[in-house]
């Protein structure tokens, strides 16, 4: 598999030899052990290493039998681990996380040993193919991949789906109490028109791709944009709105938002759909200026331990009955054809779940910034820090 | 002013600062009690009514119980082990002398100094270094770290108040050393081992940043799991959960607290 | 260094040869393996990170930029190019954290550990003292998680004082959103390490000479006299020792500020925590933040071994 090896090796040996004697020497002497030895290792990342890569194996002690699956923390329920375990009789372990960029840290980190099914985003897999973290899916191992509608049979993130199968898709927007919020907000500019009113009662993603595109987009810039005097813009104008934000959370508003404490999140259609659902004072809109809509999708890690059981669990998935059946309870739109039209009615007509198409025309989908990520990251650090 | 003998309340304002601390100090604890028992669909302050659900739901919550078994077999494996080399090391420390006890007493002091981030930090970088996959045996190995310290310092302080005679007597009356401290150190030594062993068993059960930069493979312990709903959202059951963790190291607390007791009235 | 009696008894001079050695195999049986483990997961581990953090720009799966002090500089460097001051912003922000919680918990520790110590029925004295410190027992992750139920807009504290305002005409108490403000992450470490401080405190003033204090009040000193020229002197270490091992805690703690504070409250151990489980992965620079904190805390311990009180340190 091509794998773009660390540079440090090379890199080490510019460095002064005396420096380089010492640690290497004062390292060896207290275990045997050279620190440079240890670095470069960080720096080729342990998630990539070549013996997890050649065979995949029992990773970090996981029990076989057993499939780790790591997901957004609102993509899977009970039921779906129940139907999964009496068609296969494997047991479903749900690990979650809140973004796509703690996800890979923790990946990078070695500590997604056990996990052998991911849900990164599109732009997210497209950076974890070049950093040579994911196994090609073998097709003849995928059952129902004809079901996905054309739009992600080809998507642009991993042409032909070689690494990843679309699982679901939404969209970013605002959501918030319509008994406390004043007027009906179209757009991302409301939220520094009554910045004073919804003061520390707003909250925005903690997601960096998602919260800083969002304020680009109400600038009128593209939600990747690569140019720093852009990218530097919206910083400014966040740390305008900062005072009035309370915190910056992914999932876990819901309490506050019923109970009064926060007027307007800014969410994912997914969890912002089920809120509406669940109580007739919230509204769910897509901001006019644009706003991003995302497609999540199933990856199987490099090294990742019981293989089998992860296609297993892809084709559950891909079953038109099980994608229909997680769209109609967790309200992620589905991807996949057939399960579409046998949603019901009052589903397929929920504009916050399919969107009317001129909405989706706003909308951009994330992509990886290349060498602007540094930058992005950089400004999110200067915002949450502040 | 005289107040009436049998005066009840606090007669200085230190009195009423110390009462009025501790309802501040129990003031959380008796809240999440109190909303345990909340007949609610969601997490509100708003009472509705009394209900067991959340236990049952609790109950019910194999995830729970799934980190609570992690969180306890780390703990006991930790604490195990470390009991043992957390003796010996407060005895060594105690018994000899040789160039470099400074240097050594002091790295046995450092898991107490340092923060936990950065010991976290520094196993994450060293295991990912040396390419050791995370599992719960890095974990338990990371935790190892401060429980033995904490053992060693408990273990030690009793130690400089032991009378060293005895261990000589069994000496002269010819108890070999092993034997010596098996039967005469080891159960002078007992309560402050327990006690050490019950304060490093807390530390482990409720570390949250030293767990999260060592779990892998799967392992899930107690604190993550919480900590990933609140930050995720969490259900009333969390409530429940704390009641019953709360009862549950109360007791651990009184037991440990009575040894201390126990082994400070010795001293005499 | 002062040799124990034991020690001087086993001067090794004075020993033949075997004994010597099995004076040297006793020594290495108890402390070479409690020893190898902390060399092997902290001595190493934290070289280890002391070295990365002299490599600025270092991420899994990517080399940075050879050695340097750039990390370092980054922080601390007004001049340097990549100097960002939002990082002496955090480290500003923790240590006001740990200054405002230190003396909150020395203000109201104090009273109570000499209320303890002092002045309650002797018989309840132990029971009360273990009771004080029993929260301390509990999950720091469920007494934080308790706090927000509390300290969240529509939540009990500000139901109280609306029932305050209510109840006394004329005094209007602002509700305000206490959640995510600076004041809920002091109210939150306050909470937590309160009780050691009354630990420590209650310890130092148990040991008080009573004797002293009489004898002042006979020699007609008033009682605040007695107070600042007596009792605060004689329990100086112990609220030295009290003082900086809430610092230095309350510094490190990442629990309260991440669940209390909420979008300004970015402490050095939560900025840490990003460069290796959050969005940024500079481990580099989250090597050299770590350094800086293990640094700090040595330095403040140091201080206190040299002009402090030896005994109170250890007993913290």
């Amino acid at each position: 598999m091509p794998r773009k090896r660390s540079l440090y090796s090379t890199q080490f040996r510019q460095f002064g030899p005396t420096r380089r004697r010492f640690l290497q020497g004062s390292a060896a002497a207290i275990a045997g052990v050279t620190l440079s030895n240890c670095r470069q290792n960080i720096a080729e990342g342990p998630a990539t290493d070549e013996t997890t890569d050649a065979a995949p194996t029992d990773g970090g002690g996981a029990e076989p039998g057993v499939l780790h699956v790591y997901t957004w923390a609102d993509y899977t329920n009970d039921a779906l681990v129940e139907a999964f375990k009496e068609q296969t009789g494997i047991d479903v372990i749900v690990d979650v996380y809140d973004s796509n960029e703690t996800m890979l840290a923790k990946m990078q980190a070695g500590g997604g040993d056990a996990y052998s099914i991911i849900y990164p985003s599109d732009y997210m897999v497209q950076q974890m193919i070049e950093l040579g973290l994911l196994t090609s899916i073998d097709k003849d191992r995928i059952e129902g991949l004809d079901n996905i509608f054309d739009k992600w049979q080809d998507p642009a993130y991993d042409p032909g789906n070689t690494f990843s199968i679309p699982y679901a898709w939404g969209t970013t927007g605002l959501l918030y109490n319509k008994e406390v919020v004043s007027g009906t907000p179209t757009d991302w500019e409301y939220l520094w028109e009554n910045q004073g009113d919804l003061s520390r009662r707003i909250t925005l993603l903690d997601d960096v791709r998602e919260t800083m595109g969002a304020v680009l987009s109400s600038l009128g810039y593209s939600y990747n944009s690569t140019d720093p005097a852009e990218i530097e813009a919206a910083f400014d104008r966040l740390i305008e709105l900062k005072p009035a934000i309370a915190s910056f959370m992914s999932f876990g508003f819901e309490d506050a938002l019923f109970g009064g404490d926060l007027n307007m999140v800014m969410a994912y259609s997914v969890d912002a759909i089920a809120a509406t659902l669940e109580d007739e004072r919230m509204e769910y809109f897509v901001p006019e200026s644009g706003s991003s809509v995302w497609t999540d999708t199933m990856i199987i890690p490099v090294g990742a331990p019981n293989v089998d059981a992860a296609y297993q669990w892809i084709n559950f998935n891909l079953d038109p009955a099980i994608s229909q059946m997680s769209t109609e309870m967790l309200f992620n739109a589905t991807p996949n054809k057939v399960a579409f039209d046998n949603l019901s009615d009052e589903l397929i007509s929920n504009t916050d779940l399919f969107p009317p198409q001129e909405v989706l025309d706003r909308c951009e989908g994330i992509a990886p910034v290349g060498e602007a990520t540094a930058l992005y990251d950089e400004f999110w650090t200067r915002v949450t820090s502040a | 002013m005289r107040l009436p003998a049998f005066w009840p309340l606090p007669r200085t304002w230190q009195g009423w600062l110390t009462t009025a601390l501790f309802a501040f100090m129990y003031g959380p604890i008796l809240v999440l009690t109190v909303y345990s028992f909340n007949d609610s669909i969601r997490y509100t302050s708003v009472w509705q009514g009394f209900s067991l659900k959340w236990y049952e739901s609790l109950f019910q919550d194999t995830r729970i119980f799934r980190a609570l078994q992690d969180t306890l077999f780390v703990a006991i494996v930790a604490v195990a082990i470390s009991s043992v080399l957390g003796t010996l090391m407060a005895i060594g420390l105690a018994k000899y002398y040789f160039p470099g006890k400074g240097v050594y007493r002091g790295v046995s002091y450092l898991p107490l100094i340092i923060p936990d981030i950065s010991i976290a930090v520094a196993t994450l970088v060293f295991l990912a270094s040396l390419a050791i996959p995370l599992s719960i045996w890095t974990i338990i190995a990371a935790h190892m770290v401060f429980c033995l310290a904490y053992i060693a310092v408990v273990v030690s302080s009793r130690l400089g108040s032991l009378d060293p005679n005895l261990e000589e007597a069994a000496l002269d009356l010819g108890a070999t050393p092993a034997q010596a401290l098996i039967q005469v150190l080891l159960p002078q030594l007992m309560p402050a081992i327990v006690a050490g062993c019950l304060l490093a068993f807390v530390l482990s059960v409720d570390d949250l940043l030293i767990s999260s930069f060592t779990a892998g493979g799967g392992a899930n312990p107690l604190p993550l799991e919480i900590f990933s709903r609140i930050r995720n959202g969490v259900k009333p059951d969390m409530n429940a959960l704390s009641v019953l963790l709360i009862l549950a190291s109360g007791m651990i607390a009184a037991l440990g607290e009575y040894l201390r007791y126990k082994g400070s009235m010795t001293d005499g | 260094m002062t040799a124990s009696p034991t020690s001087k008894r086993w001067r090794f001079s004075q020993l033949e040869l075997g004994q010597q050695f099995k004076r040297l195999l006793g020594a290495l049986t108890l402390l070479a393996p409690p020893g190898l483990w902390l060399i092997l997961f902290l001595v190493l581990p934290t070289l280890l990170i002391l070295d990365i953090s002299l490599v600025p720009g270092l991420r899994p799966g990517e080399s940075g930029d050879g050695y340097g002090l750039g990390n370092y500089s980054r922080v601390f460097n007004p001049f340097d190019a990549a100097f960002d001051s939002v990082y002496l912003q955090v480290i500003g922000r923790s240590l006001y954290y740990a200054t405002g919680t230190t003396l909150a918990c020395l203000l109201m520790g104090f009273p109570v550990a000499y209320w303890l110590a002092l002045m309650a029925p002797r018989r309840w004295r132990n029971f009360l003292v273990v009771a004080f410190i029993l929260p301390l027992w509990t999950s720091s992750l469920l007494r934080a998680y308790a706090w927000i139920s509390i300290l969240r807009p529509s939540g009990l504290l500000n139901s109280f004082i609306g029932w305050l305002s209510g109840g006394l005409p004329g005094v209007q108490l602002p509700e305000q959103a206490w959640l995510y403000t600076s004041a809920a992450v002091l109210i939150g470490l306050t909470y937590n390490f309160l009780p050691y401080m009354v630990l420590i405190l209650y310890a130092s003033l148990e040991k008080l000479d009573i004797s002293l204090l009489e004898a002042a009040a006979d020699l007609g000193a008033t009682p605040r006299q007695t107070f600042w020229q007596v009792t605060v002197p004689q329990t100086l270490p112990g609220i030295a020792a009290g003082c900086l091992l809430v610092f230095i805690t309350s510094m490190g703690d990442f629990v309260v500020p991440t669940l209390l504070g909420g979008a300004s409250s970015m402490t050095i151990s939560r900025l840490i925590y990003n460069q290796f489980l959050g969005i940024t992965r500079n481990w580099g620079l989250g090597s050299a933040l770590s350094m800086v904190m293990i640094l700090a805390v040595s330095l403040m311990i140091a201080l206190l071994l040299k002009y402090g009180d030896r005994d109170s340190v250890k007993e913290a």
